[in-house]
């Protein structure tokens, strides 16, 4: 480890009114102030060595340095390291000019401001050119990355000498800039204006291109971002634009062509998480779900693995002038619980159950192990709130035939929970003794009982199974409230409350217990029960149908035949379910409930109710 | 409340500045017997309480905002103002403990403060977050939450903390969110805060967190229900922490901490991060929690299950889970207000709060609030919050910071404190005793119990000296007052005859530096039976007219206030103050000086309302002084002088051969000039304008003429056995210091040089003016000025005028009435005079024949309107008397004798 000394960071000492070096801890040596360089100090040895010279030597000998330290090996870091800080020093010998300058009051006035005033004096010197036009570069660099495009239009218009009226494409700009040749015996600088002008040349570009690509633009961010990929680009930012290509191409409607550039990303060096996770979405809308699961798992995969600290960066690079991805960019890939749950929600949706239900268990334990000494961040702000996880995880978990641990998981909700949900007076027995209104209750509650009763009708526990639906139903037809802000608590049950939710989950936990009262053999039972769900829920063509069934079983055809006309009238309606957007736990229970051949049933039916009836 | 008076022990002092120690900077923290304390200085000491001695001194390279404490890591974190945050091993504190243990070992050596062996200093690689902008910080366990001052907004950032030791750089940042308001102070150049943020960090009962994090100060495990009542059912079920931020504006908002960790570097979605708790609407000073309702028997660890925040002028928030009718959750928020302003407070055991004020440290009892005497509150249900809050005094003023100290005695609380005057002490409470039990009286026990009794005094005494300065300064205040009073009536009511309190000015020329200056010597005299004391100033105004030359300049004044340090009755003090030339060499005459006495209710009064511990309290600054505006206070005007042209004249001509007055220097003390008139030499021509001027152009003159009978009425009192011309010259110069040489030799006609240098000629004689009166030739007086400089002419010319409107004033007071005069031939001259200078009317009775072309010039010049008598600087009877052309006028009254 650097021990650092406490010297002064300055190599001298100023000494107001004579000017010469002193000799000092540091290796540097020079006068105070180069205001007074050419009073030439009476005493000093080498009249020539104005401090401006000694200056001079000094940054060429660092910059000589720093061009040869420029690799990985921690030696020549090391070296790059020290012309840094010789960097630092000789920067603030500057520092100390300027405030000896008084240069405060003008830059009180705005840089544009100055910049202007500069290019339009009439007496610039033409020495000075080479010196402003690098400047002018540094300045295009901060102002690309603080977002003042308005500003460096302007300043390569007046640079480039251009009418008003000139173009105001930044990229022609930056394209058409002249700038004029060095001095030979121009202090050595480490990166060149021409340089500077190729990297902001291809970073213009490309921050082009991506907003672009943001606004929907689509075929002048293609045009932008090629620009960018031809430019002068290191491997990295190769990387990022062939996956805004991708993006882009794949929203013109080119999957192919989008694929392959997502190919070339993902070939240039380290795996690239928002390649990954577009690839991903290209393969779902091609339909490839094996190739898009496994683009999932590699990106959780590959986020996983926290990046280590990049060596120091000497020049200024594309990288340094590209925005930080913000959640609106196609760039950006969120973090790995994010796409955790987005794999272990297209498992469950692509049937994938066990698969699925393993990766929602990894999500959990992610969150809430707290062995590791990591921590994650939830799917939130923008996928489902944590409750809903946890139900999309026991739906994957019975899905998979895995009961017992969707049970538990279901236990583990509703224990964590257990201090927030409101206090029944009798949870069970003398309830309907009071007339008060019952105490609102989150939906997800009620969800967490349908799941459990589905739970326990897999194990084949038709007792318990029935009792959770009916605390599910309890639950669900207590009063709602009247005023939906309840406090800081009830953020997240946006999602989980519009109404459409509601009634299926009502007509779902309804179904479930009519089901388990046919499995028990309660028939009326089960009749009420689905009756209820008709009426609750007249576009659920599942209760219907099994109404349907249990007026048949008992025997009641002027019902059954009724019902039997409803619902073929219904089935040549086209269907509109598929608007609903219903919480993936939802739907999964759903699918379960769903009467399995409803083309035989029909079918079946007209032949054993109808015929005898025709005869 | 006997059982109120805590025990304090003063440990040991620091060294503190000159007002005392400000709030809001200063730390104590306590682990064990080891009490770590910063004082908002440079330093952080550490002191064994068990030893009672300092054990160690850190020197930080800047102001010390904030301690942290790690206890399961051993780790110390400061925040050090404008750098980072510092991280030590305390293991590396106690090495040098052990290592200073061999010197000395005396307990009263920790009275003085730091001594300077034992300072050590930090070494810069401790250095774990260099950001300049960090305002404050927490810890917990692993984590780093800062929050820093963006360039925008606030901005909360989150880090893996590095252990003491370990890499010293961070291993990086882990999330960022900006909050929604943006700091006060400029976003250019971000000032220090008078008030810095809070934070606190509040885990649920399950987090992994909450259980190794033990000592922290800002750490707090809250009820489940509350918690999920306030931060949502998310932060529940991923039993995370969460920061709560308490900023200078008001605003108190969390952030979940487990949602804080983002990918990259991207900063987070502040709306979707960020929630607003609510608004104090004054600077939050601290946050905190609170266990008020008694514990189950089986539960182990108490959980709080109230939050607080304090705002700086007392307004309290507090927070409580409850269940309403339907027996649905909803929280219970009360706001209070407690005394203010709060410097400081802590949460103490059993639902207490400690806050301390400039004045005294409080407690109460969210419990209970403070009124256990009453249990049958009306609306205190079981587990509400009490609907007033009673603070109780502990009689202990002035703590800048407070810490629950980790040894409280059993069934009791200890108190870590430390006072504006750098008083580290404990306090040790005994709320649960309701009577003293009679102890027995041992040997140890009284020597307890006297030491007890002496901090008791002192604590006592401390407070008594602090409320006695204020009733001083404020009775001082009331008797200079009350003289300021006695003398302003005095001076008011005697309108008639001398005033008691009178302020003369008198001029003179004197060199200063290589120039002539003409001064004004203001002299105040105290002729009245009061002193004039602290707080009384004497005001002088210098108002010069505007130049002749310059038709657009307005007049300009320039005010002396001196301080009249003590004048007593019967004593005077004297002003001396230049009046110019000026850096031009221009004098604009006349010149008026104006004598005022000032009493500022400020500087006397100011300072009894702001009691001296106080002063330390920013917001303070705003508060109780803008009753006073800024210049406030009791103007008594005393006199009024005019300094006109023959006051200013100087005689070199006249200085007698023995008394040889030095040359007049040329107020236009250019060097060049100098240089190039002496490089000339003797004989050769200057070249400057004005002697061009002089050499080529005749003289400008003018010349009045007045009634022979009434000068000698206003002249022959005193000057009787001269001429009438040379009494008239004495009359004229009267106020010049020439006056006794022209008195001494009797001149009728006197060559001066005025202020600029150039000669002003003046000659008087006895003319006879015939036609006017039909009686014969009226005797009359001609006065004559003439100057090569028309400025100069115009000036001197002015000031004969003023004398000669007095003259006529008085005269016209005697009631003596004019002779028969031919008006026709008076109006037929004006008129004359009149049709070629429409503009300059006022001159044209004044200026008489000029002998040379150039008198026409003059009058036909149109700035000699410049010259018009100043009618406003007479008395309103004498105005009245006047017509509106007062030159005019004169003339005519001046035939009446």
């Amino acid at each position: 480890m650097r021990k650092r000394t406490d010297s002064p960071p300055l190599g001298w000492e100023l000494r107001p009114g004579r000017a010469y070096p002193v000799a000092a801890p540091s290796k540097c040596a020079g006068p105070t102030s180069a205001t007074r360089s050419h009073e030439t100090p009476l005493g000093s040895s080498t009249p020539h060595a104005s401090c401006l010279d000694l200056w001079r030597q000094r940054n060429d000998q660092l910059v000589r340095q720093a061009k040869v330290a420029q690799g990985l090996s921690l030696r020549r870091q090391q070296l790059a390291q020290d012309a840094l800080e010789g960097f630092r020093e000789l920067l603030h010998c500057l520092q100390v000019l300027e405030t000896q300058e008084q240069l405060e009051p003008r830059l009180e006035c705005g840089l544009s401001a100055l910049w202007d005033s500069v290019l339009h004096s009439s007496s610039l010197l033409p020495e000075l050119l080479p010196a402003l036009h690098h400047l002018a570069a540094l300045q295009a660099a901060l102002w690309l990355t603080t977002d003042h495009l308005g500003d460096l239009t302007l300043l390569l218009q007046t640079l480039n000498g251009s009418q008003s009226g000139a173009s105001e494409d930044l990229l022609l700009l930056l394209k058409t800039w002249n700038l004029p040749a060095e001095e030979s015996d121009a202090p050595l600088t480490i990166q060149d204006a021409r340089g500077l002008r190729d990297v902001l040349l291809t970073a213009s570009a490309y921050r082009q291109g991506l907003q672009e690509l943001i606004t929907g633009r689509l075929s002048r961010a293609l045009s932008s971002l090629h620009e960018a990929a031809s430019g002068l680009c290191p491997q990295p930012v190769l990387v990022q634009v062939y996956t805004a290509l991708g993006t882009c191409l794949s929203k013109m409607g080119n999957p192919q062509r989008a694929l392959l550039y997502l190919l070339s990303a993902l070939k240039g060096g380290s795996t690239w998480g928002p390649a990954l996770l577009e690839a991903s979405r290209l393969y779902r809308q091609l339909g490839n779900t094996a190739a898009e699961l496994e683009s999932l798992e590699l990106l959780v995969e590959t986020l996983s693995i926290t990046h280590g600290s990049e060596a120091p960066q000497l020049l200024i690079e594309v990288e340094l002038l590209l925005p930080r991805p913000e959640p609106a960019s196609p760039l950006y890939c969120g973090t790995q619980s994010q796409a955790k749950y987005l794999l272990a929600s297209r498992c469950l949706q692509t049937g994938r159950a066990e698969d699925a239900a393993e990766h929602y268990l990894d999500l959990l334990a992610l969150l809430l192990d707290g062995s590791e000494p990591k921590i994650s961040p939830p799917p939130c702000p923008t996928g489902p709130c944590m409750p809903e996880v946890f139900l999309e995880a026991a739906a994957a978990l019975i899905r998979a035939g895995r009961a017992q641990d969707a049970l538990t998981v279901c236990e583990e909700l509703l224990s964590r929970m257990s201090s927030l949900l409101p206090k029944m007076p009798q949870p069970w027995g003398n309830a309907r003794k009071g007339t008060k209104e019952s105490p609102h209750c989150p939906p997800w509650v009620s969800a967490t009982h349908l799941l459990r009763g589905q739970a326990w009708v897999q194990l084949g526990a038709q007792k318990e199974a029935i009792s959770e639906f009916s605390r599910c139903l309890e639950l669900l037809f207590r009063a709602t409230p009247t005023d939906k802000e309840q406090g800081p608590a009830s953020n997240c049950e946006q999602g989980c409350t519009s109404d459409v939710a509601l009634q299926q989950l009502r007509a779902a936990a309804l179904i479930s217990r009519g089901l388990g009262w046919v499995t028990s053999g309660q028939d009326t039972k089960a009749l009420q029960d689905f009756l209820l769900s008709v009426q609750m829920c007249p576009g659920n063509q599942d209760a219907s149908f099994h109404l349907l069934q249990t007026l048949r079983r008992l025997d009641r055809r002027d019902e059954a035949i009724a019902l039997w006309r409803r619902l073929e009238a219904q089935t040549k309606l086209p269907q509109e379910n598929a608007t609903w957007s219903l919480p993936l736990y939802l739907e999964t229970c759903l699918s379960w409930i769903c009467p399995h051949d409803r083309e035989t049933l029909l079918e079946e039916f007209q032949t054993s109710l109808l015929e005898p009836c025709d005869l | 409340m006997a059982d109120l008076a805590p025990q304090v022990n003063y440990l040991a002092g620091f060294c503190c500045p000159l007002g005392g120690l400000a709030a809001g900077k200063p730390r104590v923290l306590c682990l064990g017997a080891e009490i770590f304390l910063s004082t908002g200085s440079e330093l952080v000491y550490v002191y064994d309480q068990e030893a009672g001695l300092l054990t160690a001194v850190y020197r930080f390279p800047g102001q010390v905002w904030h301690l942290e404490l790690l206890a399961l890591r051993r780790a110390l974190y400061v925040l050090c103002a404008h750098r980072g945050i510092y991280c030590m091993s305390l293991d590396q504190a106690s090495r040098s403990v052990s290592q200073d243990d061999g010197d000395d070992g005396d307990s009263e050596d920790s009275q003085d403060g730091e001594s300077p062996s034992r300072m050590i200093p930090v070494d810069p690689d401790a250095c774990v977050l260099h950001d300049a902008t960090l305002c404050t910080f927490t810890v917990l366990d692993n984590l780093l939450i800062t929050l820093a001052q963006g360039p925008a907004r606030w901005k909360v950032q989150l880090f893996e903390c590095p252990c003491p030791g370990e890499d010293p750089l961070l291993k990086g940042q882990i999330g960022e969110v900006e909050l929604s308001t943006p700091p006060a102070g400029s976003p250019r150049e971000p000032a220090a805060p008078y008030f810095l943020p809070v934070l606190c960090c509040m885990s649920p009962p399950g987090s992994r967190v909450a259980h190794s994090h033990l000592h922290g100060s800002r750490g707090f495990t809250l009820e489940e229900t509350l918690f999920g009542l306030l931060f949502g059912t998310d932060a529940s079920l991923l039993e995370s922490p969460v920061i709560l931020c308490g900023l200078p504006d008001g605003q108190l908002c969390c952030v979940v901490l487990q949602t804080l960790v983002t990918s990259g570097l991207a900063p987070g979605d502040s709306k979707a991060l960020v929630k607003i708790l609510h608004h104090l609407e004054e600077p939050v000073v601290f946050i905190g929690a609170l266990r008020t309702e008694p514990l189950a028997e089986d539960v182990e660890d108490s959980h709080s299950d109230c939050l607080v925040a304090l705002g700086h002028h007392g307004r309290t928030l507090a927070v409580k889970a409850s269940w309403d009718e339907a027996g649905n959750l909803v929280p219970e928020l009360r706001e209070y207000c407690l005394p203010g302003p709060v410097l400081c407070a802590a949460c103490g055991g059993g639902g207490r709060m400690y806050h301390s004020t400039p004045s005294d440290l409080c407690v109460v009892d969210l419990a209970r609030g403070g009124t256990p005497w009453d249990p049958m509150q009306p609306d205190t249900g079981p587990g509400g919050l009490p609907s007033l809050l009673c603070p109780a005094s502990l009689s202990v003023c002035s703590v800048v910071t407070l810490s629950v100290s980790s040894r409280a005695p059993e069934g009791g609380t200890e108190l870590l404190a430390l006072s504006a005057k750098g008083r580290l002490m404990t306090c040790r409470l005994d709320l649960n005793s309701e009577t003293p039990s009679p102890t027995r009286v041992t040997a140890a026990n009284t020597g307890r119990k006297i030491k007890e009794l002496l901090s008791g005094i002192g604590t006592v005494s401390e407070r008594v000296s602090f409320l006695k300065k204020a009733v001083d300064q404020r009775n001082k205040a009331l008797m200079c007052l009350n003289e300021a009073m006695n003398v302003s009536c005095a001076l008011l009511s005697s309108r008639e005859g001398p005033r008691p309190i009178s302020c003369t000015t008198t001029t003179t020329w004197s060199r200063l530096q290589l120039q002539d200056m003409l001064m004004a010597t203001c002299l105040l005299e105290n002729s009245s039976d009061f002193s004039l004391d602290r707080g009384w100033a004497l005001c002088i105004q210098v108002l010069t007219s505007s130049r002749a030359l310059e038709l657009d300049s307005a007049s300009s004044a320039v005010t002396y206030t001196i301080p009249v340090d003590r004048l007593g009755p019967g004593s005077r003090r004297e002003v001396t103050l230049p009046l110019g030339p000026g850096e031009d060499g221009m004098l604009d005459l006349p010149v008026t000086v104006s004598c005022a006495l000032f009493y500022s209710l400020r500087e006397v009064v100011g300072g009894a309302l702001t009691p001296s511990d106080c002063s330390k309290d920013p917001s303070l600054d705003m508060c109780p002084l803008d009753v006073l505006p800024e210049q406030e206070g009791i103007c008594l005007p005393l006199s009024e002088h005019t300094v006109d042209m023959l006051q200013c004249l100087r005689f070199p001509s006249l200085a007698t051969p023995h008394m040889q007055a030095p040359s007049l220097l040329s107020p236009v003390s250019d060097p060049v000039d100098t240089f190039l008139g002496a490089c000339l030499g003797p004989g050769s021509k200057p070249a400057g304008p004005a002697s061009l001027r002089a050499a080529y152009l005749p003289p400008s003159v003018a010349a009045i003429k007045v009634s022979a009978e009434l000068l000698r009425a206003t002249v022959g009192d005193s000057y009787s056995g001269v001429s009438l011309c040379c009494a008239t010259l004495q009359w004229l110069l009267a106020e010049n210091a020439a006056v006794d040489i022209v008195r001494a030799r009797a001149l009728s006609s006197v060559q001066g040089v005025a202020p600029d240098g150039t000669d002003v000629h003046l000659i008087i004689r006895e003319v006879a003016v015939t036609d006017l009166c039909p009686a014969g030739p009226l005797q009359a007086v001609e006065i004559q000025v003439e100057s090569s400089s028309l400025a100069n002419m115009c000036q001197a010319h002015h000031a004969i005028i003023g004398r000669m409107q007095r003259m006529v004033v008085e005269q016209a007071a005697r009631g003596s009435s004019p002779p028969d005069l031919r008006m026709q031939y008076l109006h037929q001259i004006q008129a004359n005079h009149e049709l070629p200078t429409a503009s300059s009317h006022d001159l044209v009775v004044t200026a008489g024949q000029s002998p040379t072309r150039s008198a026409g010039l003059d009058q036909r010049h149109p700035l000699c309107s410049e010259v018009r008598p100043r009618t406003q600087t007479l008395d309103p009877k004498a105005g009245a008397l006047l017509p509106e052309r007062p030159a005019e006028a004169m003339e005519e009254q001046g035939f009446w004798s």
